[in-house]
């Protein structure tokens, strides 16, 4: 139990004043990269401006101008424009209402929005605007925007300085975390995608933070169990939480940082670094306890949080089980739910398509279009409005007893159902329906006729249900099953012909078990006596309570179907294979008057070095793998390790928020390659580092008190890595003002210089100027 | 551990009075080596190495490792001598000795000389005893393919398909299929073996008439079925599997009543299964040859290998999952080679050529000369004309193209066809969209049909068509008005987004012959012509490629393979594009049809299209049509079953009518079959994640070869299982059980290698224990088999009447 006390104190011990004094001793020995920096540059090797640069007051001096020039062009122009821009739509009708408290649902997980309410909240915003359109003015609706919008350009700005600590910390020059960090600063698609009211900036942001403890953290490694290794591990995860509880895209985040502590923890075990079992059991409860329980527990809190905030009703309630709605206040379900007993007069809604299940004197046409025959029965159609022809009474199939509670229709029971005002019985039968030759036609059947009898039994399936549950309006979902040819009652968005009056067809579905045969008595408008009751007599008001876990269970399994749900087809999604090429983005929001529209693209020059980087990364990695397996070794050890290891855990990073997206069936947005495009700006710079020099700075990892001495050497790119970087920013500068319009979506361009700023024929910008006839 | 002195299986190191078990160091090893010196195969060959070296002259540890186990580890010994590095054990590095085992023969089928040739008749029978099992499980085999083959004489299932198609080729018309031709040829081969005219419809579930052999058709379909049983023996054989799990593996080929079911009718299947079996044999064959490389043997099975990756990709497309399987076997084989350092570069340089020329050249000839023949056999105008270039057409027989008027003028009625890869024929119908306009739909059409009728007509702002004025011949350049021929609406367009590419410009029929506006105006632009070159004025029917701009939104008329849901009837959407690529091929037309009574006719010169165009034609077709195979929301198939309920057997499929009358099958795996080979993929998983793990903890496990052959044998298993099996999850299309078919075989590998590993080559486990082990694998596989038999062989009567088949509440066997 001794041993990690016993590493930390002999850590505590040599670490400040030993410090110092190993230093006065024989500086060659500390490994402290900036000190050794200092120390180089006061040694008076030479005071050029390449040695100036890589001072630490220089690091500091690069890191304030980023920031600066960060916040600057994150926060130009916030307030334009003025108006409901892409997403904004949902994200910030969600902070909405949080402010108002209203439950609602969506796919992704709450911390961002969260904070989106609280930053609505604290620049008092009411929540009453609901962020109905893209275009709806803020200035009209007196909302203060620019505050909301301050939380995602501030989260933004501030990824700037961390992807420079991360490559300062990996054992990079200032120049060259410099020339990461300006792939990210210039970037157009960040810097539009940070102004507004979106996820994606804090979801960066927090990825950046996870990266760059994770990298603290190993740099940390001959240190176990020490205060600081414990603190940056935790950082590590309680930041992973984050990420992953702010889209639900920061799993891949978890997925990085998960694959790379299993081979760290595949080295510990191996018994060439001779460590015990023991040993190593330890190493893996800290990681366990850091990286899954501490992080499962912050995600498990925000939920915690956001179902706490959210009491009320909203429009989230008919996404969630009956049981759920009852938890919210004012909702309708515990507002109006009532049992319902034998001969009441009710309606019949289908759950997906909230039509009523409808019927008219008029029949269905004896030979459809195709030419197939019907039964030429009287018509049962879905209908979405109040009408009289809604109303069913429940008809018993079963002897019941005069009053009280065996009158209730329940779970299991086997009824009929009467259409009131043409007294004819709901049926199925093995007739093809008007539109679905798999489907079964439904009609009706005289009540007085009992030749049928049969075909007009339909077994009440409640969804959910404890068997003898009793059957509710509004709460009681339920199947409609046919009982003598198991189909289920089921209707589609499917409109009939105009013998139907257009109205949706409804017919037996053999699939009983799809979510869409679900149904639910909407109201009950009279009971058998003919008394109608007024909705004041309904007892309980009072919100029921539901355990948390429950919940949350409930939430997180509707979340991944809606996510998996996603696939309808929008103009602007595009595939994965275009992203790293910039090949297409996405139109957030245009205005007429002036020409002006925003469009997400990225800094072209930016990302075609990015993907280089990665593409020259990749092909160093083969060469070296294929020149290995030939027996040279072309890349000197310290070198190679760096590359395998630094280089190639953001190679990993990039990977892995990369390569799932080719699995996904929903639609996808080029916005979705930011966190990709993040990694791959720190191997552009890692890569740039390789090319410009085969020096590295070595060790950056803090030396633990079994570590053997190495002989430190500095990274040196000379005099042509400032220049290159310098350049590059110039140009990237020049390119970035020159989208820029299409950034931030002001000035209005004229259609020629909308061409002009087509730089790849795929990019589909508003107000192109036509182009004159031509071949 | 210790075994006792009464077992039978006792230790001959050929210095028999030192022991090694009596060092006390060998309480460490995990498994002491007891490699039994007889085995019921009688394949003992004495180690002359071990009998050079007695234990005695070295240390404990080197005696530990000096056995060298065979991968069967069924006691067999290897006579190969391995370098010397392999019993060097100065140091005690394990890993070096597993980097020593990296030569490619240290896997898969232990290998011993040949014998010399028999000189007897005894002594041939001696000599190949080993090919007795084999030979019983075909007849048996034999057996349960063709028992009661004919006893249902309806069309049962996907006949209604292949069969058909088997019957295009007796009557050589051209069809179309999403499925490579091998497979439906050899089906045609048969009926015209059995003497079939080709004459049927094969209408689902008819009953066959007197003229189809049916049951001789489906008999030699089912020769194939009959093949995989020696060949599952052979390759599990070839893989070094002792012989118990070779019986095992034959045994489960051979009673699997999905495999049996599929094998006993006209389907494609039973030919993916043999040729997918084949392909694995081959390459196993091919492994145990790497010895000796560039021998006679090597090259026979590496182009043999290369020949059935042809023929099962010429099959189905399928195939192309067990070619992955090879490919990957050959990279990491080169990658070895790659870094073996002795090796002569003109030696690496053969091998790579070998490996190019057999296992891609070959196949890639293989494939394409199956389309050759196809194209050769299938010479006459049939229903899949139009999934063809107009040209392809025209050199059909009883095809008038060629007969239709050359030059086309105003007034003339056509037929546009879509140049682009897949693009069919420009249609409408008086269905209306119900998005955007809600105009009438325009479409493209694979189909021959009177909605694909146009008219072409002068502008609004000209005088009408007067057809008996002068005649006015199309040119480059014209603008034009196209009436559709049934509906006389006009082709228009307009600035509402088109319903699937939503970025393109909607196109509809408007109008009719006397309304419009000058949106149905559009200009010929005429690309160039595939018979007078680049500069052509006039347009020729089927030559000339031409490009249609709307004259006021300037776009461009393109149909691009983008589906339309269920109310567009699945075709494909036309829509007007706003960017103009002159290069795209989508957007360009060709005249098919062309119709002009004033019109003098076309000479029938001879219109000719090469093969590699046609081919790759056809081959995108394919691409397309299988793509536009995907589960259709609005209808749901009760028979599709999605890849998550296969390997346990969730659901399984009803293959025909369910009535009391009716011959009934039920394609359904055998489900013990089903379950433990899916379980063992788990098995394997958590054995090497423990192995692993052990390695790194430095406790040795196995011998550097044993480990060499877990590794080989699981590789070949799983990779081919996840490969035959990953891409049906992430595939849009419509998937169904019988996709399971050819993944189950590197299940059922999987299984055997377990059994194999866990119990008939454990160490520890005593001969009865194997014994016992065996028996009830073998009987519960065969009780399994004999309790389901009736859904291959037929279930007559009502189903409900027969009990005890529904093992798992989601079949649907029964009728509720």
């Amino acid at each position: 139990m001794s041993g990690p006390q016993d590493v930390g104190i002999r850590q505590r011990a040599r670490g400040a004043p030993g410090g110092r004094a190993s230093q006065a001793q024989s500086p060659i020995s500390e490994p402290d990269d900036d000190h050794l920096a200092a120390y180089r540059a006061r040694d008076g090797e030479g005071w050029s401006i390449e040695h100036v640069l890589e001072t630490r007051e220089a690091s500091v001096g690069i890191v304030g101008v980023l920031t600066l020039l960060a916040f600057a062009l994150r926060f130009y122009k916030i307030n334009h424009p003025d108006q409901v821009v892409f997403d904004e739509v949902h994200f910030g009708k969600f902070a909405a209402h949080y402010i108002q408290r209203e439950y609602y649902f969506d796919v992704h997980p709450p911390l961002t929005k969260l904070l989106f309410g609280l930053a609505g909240w604290f620049v008092g915003f009411d929540g009453t605007f609901k962020f109905e359109s893209i275009g709806d003015s803020y200035t009209d609706a007196h909302v203060p925007y620019v505050g909301m919008r301050a939380l995602p350009a501030m989260f933004g700005s501030l990824t700037i300085p961390v992807v420079y600590a991360i490559m300062k910390e990996s054992g990079y020059s200032n120049v060259i975390a410099a020339f990461s960090a300006c792939l990210i600063l210039f970037d157009n698609a960040h810097i539009a995608q940070s102004r507004l009211i979106l996820l994606d900036a804090p979801l960066i942001f927090f990825m950046s933070l996870t990266i760059y403890s994770y990298i603290r953290y190993r740099k940390l490694r001959y240190l176990e169990f020490s205060p600081a290794w414990w603190g940056w591990l935790l950082a590590t995860g309680t930041f992973m939480a984050c990420t992953w509880s702010s889209k639900v895209n920061g799993v891949l985040t978890v997925a990085t940082i998960g694959i790379a502590v299993l081979i760290d923890l595949w080295d510990i075990l191996d018994i060439k670094k001779g460590y015990s079992i023991e040993y190593f059991w330890k190493h893996f409860v800290a990681r366990a306890v850091s990286l899954i329980a501490l992080p499962i527990t912050l995600y498990l809190l925000f939920f915690y949080i956001h179902l706490s905030v959210l009491t009320y009703s909203g429009p989230g309630d008919t996404f969630m089980s009956p049981a759920f709605q009852e938890t919210l206040r004012d909702n309708e379900l515990l507002m109006n739910s009532q049992e319902i007993r034998y001969y009441d007069h009710i309606t019949i809604k289908h759950k997906d398509t909230k039509v009523f299940l409808h019927s008219h004197p008029e029949r269905y046409p004896l030979k459809y279009d195709d030419g197939r025959i019907s039964s030429q029965g009287q018509q049962v159609t879905g209908y979405a409005h109040d009408d009289l022809n809604n109303h069913w009474q429940i008809i018993p199939t079963k002897a019941l007893p005069e009053t009280g509670r065996g009158r209730i229709v329940r779970h299991e029971d086997i009824i009929q159902l009467l259409h009131v005002n043409t007294q004819t019985l709901l049926l199925t039968h093995d007739v093809a329906s008007p539109t679905m030759p798999t489907n079964e036609e439904v009609t009706t059947w005289p009540k007085d006729d009992h030749s049928r009898y049969n075909d007009t039994l339909f077994h009440l399936r409640l969804v959910d249900a404890n068997p003898g549950g009793s059957w509710k309006t509004k709460s009681g979902h339920f199947k409609l099953i046919h009982v003598p040819t198991k189909v289920a009652l089921w209707t589609f968005p499917g409109q009939l012909p105009d013998w139907a009056f257009n109205q949706q067809e409804v017919n037996g579905k053999k699939e009983i078990a799809e979510k869409s045969t679900i149904w639910y008595a909407d109201d009950i408008l009279a009971t058998e006596d003919g008394e109608v009751k007024s909705a004041d007599e309904i007892g309980h008001t009072e919100p029921k309570k539901m355990n948390f876990f429950k919940k949350f269970g409930e939430l997180q399994i509707l979340m991944l179907q809606h996510n998996a749900g996603l696939i309808a087809s929008h103009p602007y999604a595009s595939g994965p294979f275009n992203w790293p090429f910039l090949v297409s983005g996405i139109s957030f929001w245009t205005q007429n008057e002036g020409q002006k529209q925003i469009y997400l693209t990225g800094n072209l020059l930016g990302w075609l070095a990015c993907t280089f980087g990665v593409a020259i990364f990749v092909g160093i990695l083969g060469a070296d793998l294929l020149a290995r397996r030939r027996g040279v070794d072309p890349i000197p050890l310290p070198v190679r390790n760096r590359l395998w290891n630094s280089t190639g855990f953001f190679l990993l990073v990039w990977a892995v928020h990369y390569f799932p997206f080719y699995l996904m069936g929903r639609q996808l947005f080029l916005h979705h390659y930011l966190p990709s495009h993040l990694a791959s700006a720190l191997v552009a710079g890692s890569v740039l580092h390789f090319v410009l020099s085969e020096t590295i700075n070595y060790p950056i990892s803090l030396r633990g008190p079994s570590t053997r001495p190495q002989p430190p050497q500095k990274a040196d790119i000379g005099m042509k890595g400032p220049v290159v970087v310098a350049v590059f920013a110039v140009f990237m500068f020049g390119l970035f003002v020159y989208i820029a319009p299409l950034t931030y979506g002001t000035p209005g361009l004229t259609g020629e210089q909308v061409n002009a700023r087509r730089l790849l024929n795929t990019w589909t910008l508003h107000f192109a100027a036509k182009k004159t006839d031509h071949v | 551990m210790k075994r006792s002195g009464s077992d039978p299986i006792s230790l001959n190191f050929g210095t028999p009075e030192v022991s090694p078990r009596t060092s006390s160091d060998f309480e460490e090893v995990p498994y002491p080596h007891q490699s039994a010196t007889t085995t019921t195969q009688g394949w003992h060959v004495p180690s002359r190495e071990q009998e050079e070296l007695p234990l005695h002259y070295m240390g404990e540890e080197t005696a530990r490792r000096r056995v060298t186990r065979t991968p069967g580890g069924n006691g067999v010994y290897d006579t190969h001598v391995e370098g010397p590095d392999n019993y060097d054990d100065e140091g005690k590095d394990v890993y070096a000795k597993m980097k020593a085992a990296r030569m490619p023969v240290s896997s898969g089928r232990p290998r011993r000389p040949p014998p010399p040739p028999a000189t007897t008749v005894s002594e041939f029978v001696q000599q190949n005893l080993e090919h007795i099992p084999p030979i019983i499980y075909t007849l048996l085999s034999c057996w349960t393919r063709f028992h009661k083959i004919g006893k249902a004489g309806v069309v049962v299932w996907d006949e209604a398909h292949f069969g058909k198609f088997g019957s295009h080729y007796l009557k050589r018309e051209f069809y179309f299929d999403v499925h490579p031709p091998l497979g439906k040829m050899l089906v045609g081969l048969a009926g015209l073996l059995a003497g079939y005219d080709g004459s049927f419809e094969f209408k689902s579930g008819e009953a066959y008439p007197d003229t189809v052999p049916y049951v001789a058709m489906r008999v030699m379909m089912a020769m194939f079925g009959v093949a995989m049983v020696p060949l599952g023996w052979y390759t599990a054989v070839e893989l070094g599997m002792s012989w118990r799990a070779c019986h095992l593996v034959a045994l489960m080929v051979l009673l699997d009543v999905g495999w049996l079911c599929i094998s006993r009718f006209i389907l494609l299947d039973s030919m993916l299964l043999f040729f997918t079996f084949t392909t694995v044999f081959f390459m196993t064959k091919f492994h145990n040859q790497q010895y000796q490389s560039f021998s006679f043997d090597w090259w026979m099975w590496l182009s043999l290998t290369g020949l059935s990756i042809g023929c099962v990709a010429s099959v189905k497309w399928v195939g192309l999952f067990v070619t992955t399987l090879v490919g990957l076997y050959t990279i990491e084989d080169l990658w070895n080679k790659f870094g073996d350092l002795r090796m002569s570069t003109r030696d690496q340089c053969r091998h790579w050529g070998a490996r190019i020329a057999c296992l891609i050249v070959l196949p890639i000839l293989v494939y394409m000369s199956t389309f050759k023949m196809h194209f050769l056999v299938l010479n006459h105008s049939g229903p899949g004309d139009a999934q063809m270039s107009s040209l392809f057409q025209a050199n059909l027989v009883g095809n008038n193209f060629a007969s239709s008027p050359l030059e086309i003028a105003i007034g003339s009625k056509v037929t546009l066809k879509n140049v682009g890869y897949g693009g069919g024929l420009l249609h409408s119908h008086v269905q209306t969209y119900p998005v955007g306009s809600s105009q009438q739909q325009v479409t493209c059409y694979h189909y021959k049909d009177d909605n694909n009728d146009w008219v072409l007509l002068p502008q609004w702002n000209e005088p009408a068509y007067d057809p008996e004025g002068p005649i006015r011949f199309l040119q480059n350049g014209d603008v034009i008005r196209l009436q559709h021929g049934p509906t006389t609406r006009n082709l228009h367009s307009h600035t509402v987004p088109a319903p699937v590419t939503k970025l393109n410009h909607e196109v509809s029929c408007y109008g009719n012959a006397t309304i419009g506006d000058d949106k149905d105006h559009w200009v010929v632009e005429v690309v160039d012509d595939l018979k007078a070159g680049k500069k052509v004025e006039n347009i020729h029917a089927l030559t000339t490629r031409m490009r249609f701009r709307h004259q006021v939104l300037g776009c461009y008329l393109r149909a691009a393979n983008a589906v339309l849901p269920q109310w567009g009837f699945k075709q494909i959407e036309v829509s007007c594009d706003k960017e103009n690529n002159p290069a795209d091929t989508h957007t360009f037309w060709n005249v098919e049809s062309h119709w002009n009574s004033r019109l003098p006719p076309g000479n029938s010169k001879f219109y000719r299209s090469p093969f590699l165009r046609d081919f790759w034609h056809l081959n995108v077709a394919m691409m397309t049509s299988n793509n536009a195979l995907i589960p259709d929301p609005d209808k749901d198939d009760i028979l599709a079953s999605k890849p998550t309920d296969w390997p346990f057997l969730r659901l399984g499929l009803r293959m025909c009518g369910w009535g009391d009358t009716q011959t009934k099958y039920y394609l359904l795996g055998t489900p013990l079959i089903w379950w433990g080979s899916s379980a063992s993929l788990f098995v394997a998983f958590l054995a090497l994640g423990v192995y692993l793990m052990r390695m790194q903890r430095k406790y040795v496990d196995m011998e550097p070869r044993e480990w060499e052959h877990f590794l080989y044998v699981g590789k070949v298993a799983f990779f081919g299982w996840f490969l035959h099996f990953f891409p049906f999850l992430i595939m849009g299309r419509v998937t169904y059980i019988h996709h399971y078919l050819p993944t189950l075989y590197f299940a059922v590998l999987m299984l055997a290698h377990q059994l194999d590993h866990f119990i008939f080559t454990a160490r520890r486990l005593s001969e009865k224990t194997k014994w016992i082990a065996f028996g009830v694998c073998v009987a519960a596989i065969v009780i399994t088999f004999w309790w389901f038999k009736g859904v291959a062989f037929g279930i007559d009567g009502p189903i409900n009447e027969h009990w005890g088949l529904q093992w798992r509440k989601t079949w649907n066997i029964y009728n509720l």
